[in-house]
């Protein structure tokens, strides 16, 4: 009864029965759903790339047909110099352009071959994760307008270029740390392979010439590294003296001082220990924490950046009748603008003309389209469903809410990066009290035996480098996040684990996390009189009738497996849709639509009726499915202890009944984002440590207001860009494991302190007295980390998984 | 070992180079797009479409300096 469903060549997407388009491919004959299709797919084929379809590892967009005059609409924006991106040398300019439908990295391939073969085009990059592609190019043996038109006749729809000089300036800041964590890498590759011999040599002897010539050679690779790679940590550590702070840097720097400085003089006046190694081992190790804090804090800047792709870069303004594109960031409070539909609104307004149903949930989380008439408001970035509208723009581009939301989100992501660098900042106390122990031991040792001042001052300080303390804590994240990946869990903030700990409630969003976020059928009613239909039949039926329709509501009868081509003549109509079904036709709708006599209840999504020209056959009762194991996860983190609220922007009576479902008692509804805010912030006032879960872009702030954050599946890129913790799976039984995952990650940790801090503490009287030998020291000091490691190793192997298992009774795959 | 004299100085030596080489790449984007020139060997033909700026349409086009 099913039918191999024929799918577009390009764009992955059924093709509509009526539809007899193919492209010719070197084997034969392809179909495809539009001729927008047809046209990128040509195009593809005949500039010999055919190759893209055979490697691309995800479908193509569906062009559409605004794409296609792309080129037209550029064309006017030629001859405007800012918008063609940062001038650099010699009449190039290098334009940051943010690119949709960037899938997989043949699509990268696709954009290069396209574009890098033009005139005038030095030199393309794409970035496959944010979809930003830079291009460097000569404006005046390239038009805009023809770099636009070829990423869109590929498929690819270019948007306006973001501002250029900062995004230039953030890759020039991504260089040069790169640079010095390269220079740092490579340096201290080669004074620990000299101090490798050094060591050696105490332990079994070397020429004093030897000796001098490896010192001199460490020197001459380390004095590079610190004015190079270290001087950032000076640059810092100065800016925070100077205003009468003591910032994280500031020991870092005075250990590098001392350290270099204290190798130094024992190397000009010709006995003692030096400690180069150690130098740039240090400048490596934070160097490398820094890029990759960078890399993250780039990349939650750029997403916050896509906020504008939310919002169309055209806008319809009508002017004496006459409607114009102009770029949307051009209009102004009291301008006129045309929206049509299907299309998304450019600014904040009111409605002057029309009535329509808007989709608003790209920042509401909510699915269903909202009635809006003469005099409503509008939010930019929300989608114009049914009827074409005019609106009244009322607020500047700075006061829509998409930005007001964005500045909301930057301000609070600032706030919190205070716990980014605890545990670097935990090393350089260390690093300064072991200098301190040091120094007080060389004091001592000074003014009783000379002889001894040198190997038990080296012996201090190499038995306590901080190399397994410092690998204690990021030792044991990266395996249990590598665990957690296993199981489709990704940790973004690598602190977030530790401080899971003190989580005592959780706040849940409700559409879209702890619901799908999209219709289900709850229940089915068969009229009584109409017993020759069955169950599976009437929902068959509706499936087949709703099987083109784009309203949320046909999402309910997705999974209904049917044959196409037994539907005929189907009608969309405001309330319902009919259509023939062998032979018979259908109505399926409101109650008014389908002639039945019954008040619609306004609860969930409602009701929907089945009815033919006898009467109604069906009821269907629709409402937003929960997600997979929602109550049974509830359950279970109701067992161990937590708090459990959902917030919700929704009305009362969808917010009861999934906490209901849920059976969580506590529940607030018609929250706006800024109330849901301060309600955690509350929350936290009143000492509590809240995990909130979410999805929307409506949720980002509140995300990043939570103590940690979690998205769900199918999250916006702007609430993921602000979670700890991204659930790439399903199911809500993920928090369970995450929140297990923590516990057992802090007692590894636990333990790896203990033994680091235990060792050192043990060890370093013995060295300072003068009972270990330098040597012995080094020995231990690489056994402490290697132990630190290992021990560190139990969270990735079976351990958590057959642990997850055992307190959850949930299956863990 | 005084072998080691004229070894560990050019270990420096390459050492240096090494670093020079790696700030060369970083300056000129090797590191930026790290996906889709991997594909380039997979995909890209050995004969490359032919340029724009011979087609008669582009010539119509072409921007007075």
């Amino acid at each position: 009864m099913t039918e191999k469903a024929c799918l577009c060549f390009h764009c992955g997407e059924p093709v509509p029965p009526a539809c007899k388009l193919t492209v010719e491919t070197e084997a034969q004959q392809q179909p495809v759903c539009c001729s927008g299709c047809q046209a990128v797919a040509n195009l593809i084929l005949s500039t010999g790339q055919s190759r893209y379809y055979q490697f691309r590892t995800a479908t193509a967009m569906k062009p559409t047909e605004e794409d296609i005059d792309t080129g037209e609409t550029w064309k006017r924006y030629d001859e405007r110099h800012t918008l063609w991106g940062t001038p650099l040398k010699d009449g190039r300019y290098e334009l940051l352009l943010q690119v949709e439908g960037i899938r997989c990295a043949a699509c990268a391939w696709l954009i290069r071959s396209q574009l890098e073969s033009r005139e005038g085009i030095e030199q393309v990059q794409v970035d496959v994760a944010t979809g930003f592609v830079r291009i460097n190019w000569r404006p005046d043996k390239q038009k805009l307008s023809r770099i636009a038109a070829k990423l869109s006749g590929v498929g690819y729809r270019p948007h306006l270029p973001l501002a250029g000089a900062e995004s230039l300036g953030r890759q020039q800041e991504r260089r040069d740390a790169l640079k010095r964590l390269g220079v740092a890498g490579l340096g201290m590759m080669q004074v620990m392979m000299f101090a490798a011999g050094l060591y050696a040599g105490d332990a079994m002897g070397i020429s004093e010439s030897f000796e001098r010539f490896l010192q001199w050679i460490s020197l001459v690779v380390t004095t590079p590294v610190l004015l190079y790679s270290g001087r950032v940590f000076y640059t810092s550590a100065w800016r925070s003296l100077s205003n009468h702070r003591v910032g994280m840097d500031v020991p870092v720097a005075l250990a590098i001082s001392i350290a270099f400085i204290m190798s130094c003089v024992n190397f000009f006046t010709g006995h003692g220990h030096v400690y180069f190694d150690s130098v740039v081992m240090f400048i490596f190790f934070l160097s490398l924490g820094r890029y990759a804090e960078l890399v993250i804090r780039h990349r939650n800047l750029q997403t916050c950046l896509a906020l504008a792709r939310l919002l169309p870069e055209w806008a319809e303004l009508i002017n004496d009748g006459q409607t114009e594109k102009v770029p949307a960031t051009d209009l102004r409070v009291a301008d006129m603008v045309r929206v049509r539909a299907g299309h998304t609104f450019p600014a904040d307004g009111l409605l002057v003309s029309g009535s329509t149903e808007v989709d608003e949930a790209l920042l509401t989380g909510e699915s269903r389209p909202v009635e809006k008439h003469i005099g409503d408001k509008v939010i930019a970035g929300s989608i114009n469903r049914a009827q074409t509208v005019e609106v009244e723009v009322n607020k500047d581009p700075d006061d829509f809410t998409v930005s007001v939301m964005g500045r909301m989100l930057l301000k609070s992501q600032t706030h919190r990066s205070r716990y980014t660098r605890l545990s670097e900042r935990y090393a350089g106390w260390f690093v300064a009290v072991v200098l301190i122990v040091a120094s007080l031991t060389a004091a001592w040792w000074v003014t009783h035996d000379m002889t001894m001042l040198v190997p038990a001052t080296l012996a201090v300080l190499v038995i306590s480098c901080p190399c397994a303390l410092s690998l204690a804590t990021p030792a044991a994240v990266a395996s249990s996040s590598r665990a957690l990946l296993e199981q489709g869990v990704l940790l973004t903030r690598s602190a977030a684990l530790e401080a899971l700990g003190a989580i005592n409630t959780i706040v849940f969003d409700k559409t879209g996390t702890l619901t799908s976020g999209l219709p289900s059928v709850v229940n089915t009613v068969i009229n009584p009189i109409r017993e020759e239909y069955s169950k599976d039949q009437v929902s068959r039926i509706a499936a087949l009738l709703e099987i083109d329709s784009s309203h949320p509501v046909s999402k309910a009868f997705a999974d209904v497996v049917v044959d196409r081509s037994s539907v005929r003549e189907i009608i969309n109509h405001e309330n319902g849709v009919q259509g023939r079904v062998e032979g018979t036709r259908y109505r399926l709708g409101n109650g008014a639509f389908t002639n039945v006599n019954v008040v619609d209840l306004k609860d969930g999504y409602g009701r929907l009726w089945l009815a033919d020209q006898n009467g109604w056959i069906a009821r269907f009762d629709l409402d937003d499915g929960l997600r997979d194991s929602a109550a049974e996860s509830m359950a279970a983190l109701r067992a161990a202890g937590f708090e459990l609220i959902i917030l919700s922007g929704d009305h009362p009576q969808a917010v009861a009944s999934v906490a209901q479902r849920t059976g969580i008692d506590t529940w607030y509804a018609e929250q706006s984002p800024a109330m849901k805010m301060e309600f955690l912030k509350s929350l936290q006032k009143d000492g509590k440590n809240v995990v909130m879960v979410g999805d929307g872009i409506n949720d980002a702030p509140v995300l990043s207001v939570a103590n940690i954050s979690m998205t769900v599946s199918g999250a916006s890129e702007l609430a993921n860009s602000t979670a700890d913790f991204i659930i790439t799976g399903k199911s809500l039984k993920y928090i369970v494991y995450i929140l297990l995952a923590g516990e057992k990650t802090r007692s590894i940790i636990r333990q790896n302190l203990l033994w680091a801090l235990g060792y050192n503490l043990l060890a370093v009287p013995f060295a300072a007295a003068g009972f270990i030998v330098p040597w012995m020291a080094a020995l231990g000091m690489s056994l402490s980390s290697l132990l630190v490691v290992l021990n560190s190793g139990r969270l990735a192997r079976s351990g958590l998984q057959s642990d997850l298992m055992k307190r959850t009774g949930l299956a863990t795959t | 070992m005084s072998i080691l004299y004229v070894l560990i100085p050019l270990a420096v030596v390459l050492l240096a180079i090494a670093i020079w080489a790696l700030l060369w790449a970083i300056k000129n984007g090797q590191f930026e797009d790290l996906e889709s020139h991997g594909w380039s060997v997979v995909l890209d033909d050995d004969q490359k479409p032919p340029r724009e700026s011979k087609t008669p349409e582009n010539v119509n086009n072409d921007v007075k300096q």
